[in-house]
């Protein structure tokens, strides 16, 4: 697709590297790829668009609005991780073990192993970049003595968010508003208060649930602080849009990661030809001596150096399974490049391979299912579906395009509400929506026609693998009163089939941060925010940006909830699942690009799909 | 759920404090607009406004006659009925006072008539104890043992031999709360006595039920609930909640709480964590009872919508209930019906906990009837207007959930199965009083 220059690449890269630019966010690498223009689910790619566009140059007014905004809620989590840490780390989920320890250690360690590494940075950008931070932190200093009393115990201290490359010097310098920043309140509404005291208390009992023990083991990643530098910034953005939603959805979050390896592969394919060709560009040269580091010696290092990358996102949030079978996918293509071919034809291969896996995968099997799930709509049917799956949002608006008159009804769920934006988007098309919650479930089957479902996955022995709440509406739908069945129909791309099992939701699943719970109000997704603005304003989301969210949310929670101290009182616990395991019983069809298929052809087309 | 908030706002407590000062019409007025405004909710609420106002409207009766009592009681129950049909206990206890009435007049004629042929009081058996003498639930012998227990001089009827040895009932079993069910009459002791006391006797006697039914229901917990059990229940109801602390009490149990978003959840985390807010009425009119956590009980709050997820490892489903139905089915909050179903595809049994004031001779022919849309905002806040404006939001306060998906009823009387609740109904209300 887009070919970057390689001198403009690995320009723009170490000029992200170190001023935290977010134009290399998958946000706009999604933008910029013609082909999905407005496939993903993720309404908010829009909402922080302005964000994005931002001039690059200004470096000093323009924060990356991916770093500051997802930094907020990992200072609120970060907490929860501390306490959690004492439990040993998922041995599945770290394949690279050292990566992994680096991934969740506390922000101290972090801090220790920076200090060190800084005297390694000797580079007049760096040095650039550390004197503009000291002096942003003097008067971040003065500004929060002066201000901290207004805003109140909740927010005492700003969030720092860095590029990946300054943590070090953050560090060694400040200790303590990095610690500080721990207080800063969520993003996603859900305040925790008294951020600070909660850790301590935290300590002393263990909040999690005792059957999802396997579950916990490994912590989100909370800043990306400690990140790797073999990390991508591209990926290191992704990933926090991972963490905070930004990016949700199976099929968005599959599409992002491999733009964003579309991106880190160029890198390896240059700097692996740098080696080679004994003439590295100048600004490289100049740049970072540690960038040997970076430097594969065969295509193998080069999928070595992807999975740095890969550890990175599922330590934000555990990858799920099309990123997983994307991946799959990519490193075969990688490990299929002969050494020996010439670097422009090596990355245009990689290129060409990730803008096909994509097109071919995702963006024309959806118009392909679309196409035929929406042969299954009548007029006059009243479709039923759950939270919000991108892809029946595509067939029901092509059902409507087609001149179909039907009636959407949408159960949605706590705390993502996913399902709002769907509602939004049919209702701009014209469609006749209702809306309702999973209290409402038994009510909205009841003159339900037809179910249509979007799938996280679907595993090998034909069991749906979906937003929690998914089994709900599919057995209902199976046992309305009156013993008429509704038609259950799952719209899935082959790329979300896997050869894993499930029985029960208990052993696969994934558990997100028990604090979206406590606020009664809607969690406040990444695309609602009050006003983006207030974290770009102030340079590199410094203090000013710690205060502005904490009236927005406390506006909208008048009274605090009664759980708003959970985590002091004893015995109770929370828990946030977010997937469920629907019987293949409750299933009628599954719409795929390969055609409609009963559950139990899942592993067959899986099998298939992978033999290509 | 505005009831009972203080004495500015009208709820149930400003509605009692007034009963006593204002006028009759001027209090079933009052009682009107307030089920009509939603002003009270909650089943015992609507109960308790019930009995008392049917109390005053007795007492004020200046007449002993029955046909005229149970005239006016069947106006006043109409209309408070008509404000709110929803509300069924309003009525259930409309149909018992009515049955009380009916009761009283029975046995006034069955006393003159058993003086007149033996002057003995053994006339007070009426046919129906014979039916079934077995069943302890027998009106007559509910009746007989809450007047037993009043007057302690009786013994207990328990077979059909006892009946025949000990014609003149006594009662020397201490009475065990889950047996007073306080329909009974006081049969023709007091010939002297004129109808309307016993009849005030007799709704004293439901208001007192209906303010211990919850220790009553609770007296059963420990045959319902075992060690290390996980336990799965919906809504903050007050009767589950006193169910699970007696149990906590003595066994240690894992309780998994749906949240029942919207329309309940911030009770409902109250009541988990024990933090009351100020405005959760649900627990206005307890005294305030200490959450599960406090006992050691670890609780687990979930969204509804983890409700499949985790069921598979639940052993016991507690749930509460708006009201019961004759046929075993029963309203309650919107979001049971679903439970109940994903217990039911588990095989995990579920238990219904209900006062006896819940159980309605209502049939459910219409079940759409039943049902009670809410605020819709609490769905979809007004914050996305521009959504609201353009989609239908739906706001279900109540499911109808079928008899079949319910395997034991608790109430005050002990457990039933589904199948066996038309028999409680018709130990409470009389067949006249059904559609009246």
């Amino acid at each position: 697709m887009r070919r970057l220059g390689l001198r403009h690449a690995v320009g723009c890269l170490w000029h992200h590297f170190f001023f935290r630019d977010s134009t290399l966010s998958p946000h706009q690498a999604i933008q910029g790829s013609t082909e999905r223009p407005s496939q993903l689910e993720i309404e908010s790619s829009k909402m922080t668009d302005p964000v994005d566009s931002v001039p690059t140059s200004s470096p000093a007014n323009a924060p990356a609005q991916p770093a500051p905004a997802t930094e907020t809620p990992s200072q609120q989590t970060l907490p929860i991780r501390d306490a959690k840490s004492a439990k040993p780390k998922d041995p599945a989920q770290t394949d690279k073990p050292a990566k992994g320890k680096d991934a969740s250690a506390s922000a101290g360690a972090e801090a220790d192993a920076a200090a060190g590494e800084k005297p390694l940075s000797p580079a007049e950008l760096k040095k650039k970049a550390k004197a503009e931070k000291a002096a942003r932190r003097v008067k971040e200093k003065l500004e929060r003595d002066g201000g901290a009393g207004a805003a109140g115990g909740s927010a005492p201290a700003p969030g720092q968010p860095r590029p990946p490359a300054t943590p070090r010097k953050d560090a060694a310098g400040g200790g303590a508003a990095q610690k500080g920043s721990k207080a800063l309140p969520p993003r996603r509404g859900s305040v925790v208060g008294a951020g600070a005291a909660v850790e301590q208390k935290k300590k002393k009992e263990d909040k999690s649930v005792a059957v999802f023990g396997h579950l916990y083991g490994q912590q989100r990643r909370t800043t990306i602080a400690g990140a790797g530098k073999e990390v991508h910034p591209a990926v290191l953005a992704l990933g926090l849009q991972l963490r905070d939603y930004v990016v949700c959805g199976s099929s968005a979050r599959c599409v992002a990661t491999m733009l964003a390896f579309k991106r880190v592969s160029l890198i390896i394919c240059h700097i692996y030809y740098w080696k080679v060709e004994t003439n590295p560009p100048d600004l490289l040269r100049l740049s970072n001596p540690t960038l040997h580091q970076w430097v594969p010696r065969s295509p193998r290092h080069m999928t070595t150096h992807l999975s740095h990358q890969i550890t990175y996102l599922s330590t934000c949030r555990p990858l799920s399974i099309s990123q997983g079978n994307a991946i799959r996918a990519l490193k075969l293509a990688i490990a299929g490049i002969d050494p020996s071919t010439p670097e422009a034809a090596a990355k245009a291969t990689l290129c060409d391979f990730i803008d096909s896996f994509i097109r071919e995968k995702i963006t024309v099997a959806d118009q392909v299912i679309a196409a035929s799930a929406a042969q299954k709509i009548q007029g006059g049917d009243v479709i039923v579906t759950f939270a919000g799956s991108s892809i029946v949002k595509q067939t029901l608006l092509l059902a409507h395009n087609e001149g179909k008159q039907f009636r959407v009804s949408i159960i949605d769920s706590r705390p993502l509400f996913e399902g709002k934006n769907l509602a939004r988007a049919l209702a701009n098309a014209g469609l006749d929506v209702q809306y309702s919650l999973v209290h409402g479930i038994s009510h909205a089957i009841k003159d339900a026609t037809k179910v249509f479902l979007g799938a996280h996955a679907m595993t090998s022995n034909g069991r749906l693998y979906s937003r929690v709440g998914t089994a709900l509406v599919a057995m209902s739908a199976k046992e309305r009163a009156g013993g008429v069945e509704v038609p259950v129909i799952v719209c899935c791309e082959t790329v979300k089939f896997t050869d894993r099992v499930a029985l029960d939701s208990i052993v696969v699943n994934e558990i997100a941060d028990a604090a979206e719970l406590v606020s009664a109000n809607p969690a406040q997704q990444v695309t609602g925010l009050p006003d983006p603005a207030a974290f770009t304003a102030p340079p590199k989301g410094g203090k000013p940006a710690a205060p502005i969210p904490d009236p927005a949310t406390s506006d909208r929670t008048p009274s605090p909830s009664p759980l708003a101290n959970w985590k002091e009182t004893s015995h109770l616990q929370l828990l946030n699942l977010m997937y469920d395991v629907t019987p293949a019983e409750y299933v009628d069809m599954v719409v795929t690009e390969m055609g409609s298929l009963p559950p139990s052809a899942v592993p067959i087309v899986h099998r298939m799909s992978t033999n290509m | 759920m505005p009831s009972t908030a203080t004495a500015l706002t009208p709820g149930l407590s400003s509605f009692l404090k007034s009963l006593k000062t204002n006028p009759i019409d001027t209090s079933i007025e009052n009682l009107v607009s307030l089920l009509k405004r939603r002003q009270i909710r909650h089943s015992r609420s609507c109960a308790t406004a019930t009995a008392y106002l049917l109390l005053r409207v007795i007492s004020a009766c200046r007449t002993s006659e029955s046909v005229k009592l149970i005239e006016r009681v069947q106006s006043v129950g109409r209309r408070l009925m008509a404000a709110q049909p929803r509300e069924m206990v309003v009525g259930n206890i409309v149909r018992r006072v009515l049955g009380l009435i009916r009761d009283e007049a029975e046995d006034d004629r069955d006393a003159e008539f058993a003086l007149s042929e033996a002057g003995s009081e053994s006339q007070c058996q009426t046919p129906r104890a014979y039916d079934d003498p077995s069943l302890p639930l027998d009106r007559d012998m509910l009746g007989l043992r809450a007047e037993g227990s009043e007057r302690s001089s009786r013994p207990p009827l328990t077979s059909m031999f006892s009946l025949l040895s000990h014609p003149e009932p006594e009662n020397s079993l201490p009475s065990t709360p889950g047996t007073q069910s306080p329909i009974g009459r006081v049969p023709g002791h007091g010939l002297s006595k004129d109808v309307r006391a016993e009849v005030l006797e007799g709704i004293n006697e439901i208001i007192d039920e209906l303010g211990q039914v919850d220790d009553q229901i609770s007296a059963y917990a420990l045959e319902h609930i075992h060690s290390n059990e996980i336990i799965l229940t919906h809504t903050s109801s007050t009767t589950v909640q006193k169910f699970l602390l007696k149990a906590a009490a003595k066994r240690k149990f894992t309780v998994i709480h749906a949240e029942s978003f919207p329309n309940n959840h911030d009770s409902t985390h109250a009541t988990v964590s024990g933090n009351s807010t100020g405005d959760d009425e649900n627990l206005s009119f307890e005294s305030f009872q200490k959450p599960l956590v406090a006992l050691g009980i670890t609780v687990i709050l979930i969204p509804d919508s983890a409700v499949f997820a985790l069921m598979s490892r639940v052993n016991k489903v507690i749930l509460g209930t708006h009201s019961v139905l004759a046929n075993g089915g029963l309203v309650a909050a919107a979001g049971t019906r679903v439970i109940a179903r994903a217990a039911k595809v588990h095989q995990t049994p579920v238990v219904v906990v209900s006062g006896v004031y819940k159980l309605s001779p209502v049939y459910p022919f219409d079940f759409d009837s039943l049902i009670e849309y809410g605020d819709a905002s609490k769905v979809l806040p007004f914050e996305d207007a521009d959504l609201v404006e353009k989609i239908d939001v739906h706001n279900p306060i109540y499911d109808y959930v079928p008899a079949e998906l319910v395997d034991l009823y608790i109430t005050n009387l002990g457990g039933h199965a589904p199948s066996y609740l038309y028999r409680i109904v018709s130990d409470h209300y009389r067949k006249e009083d059904i559609s009246f």
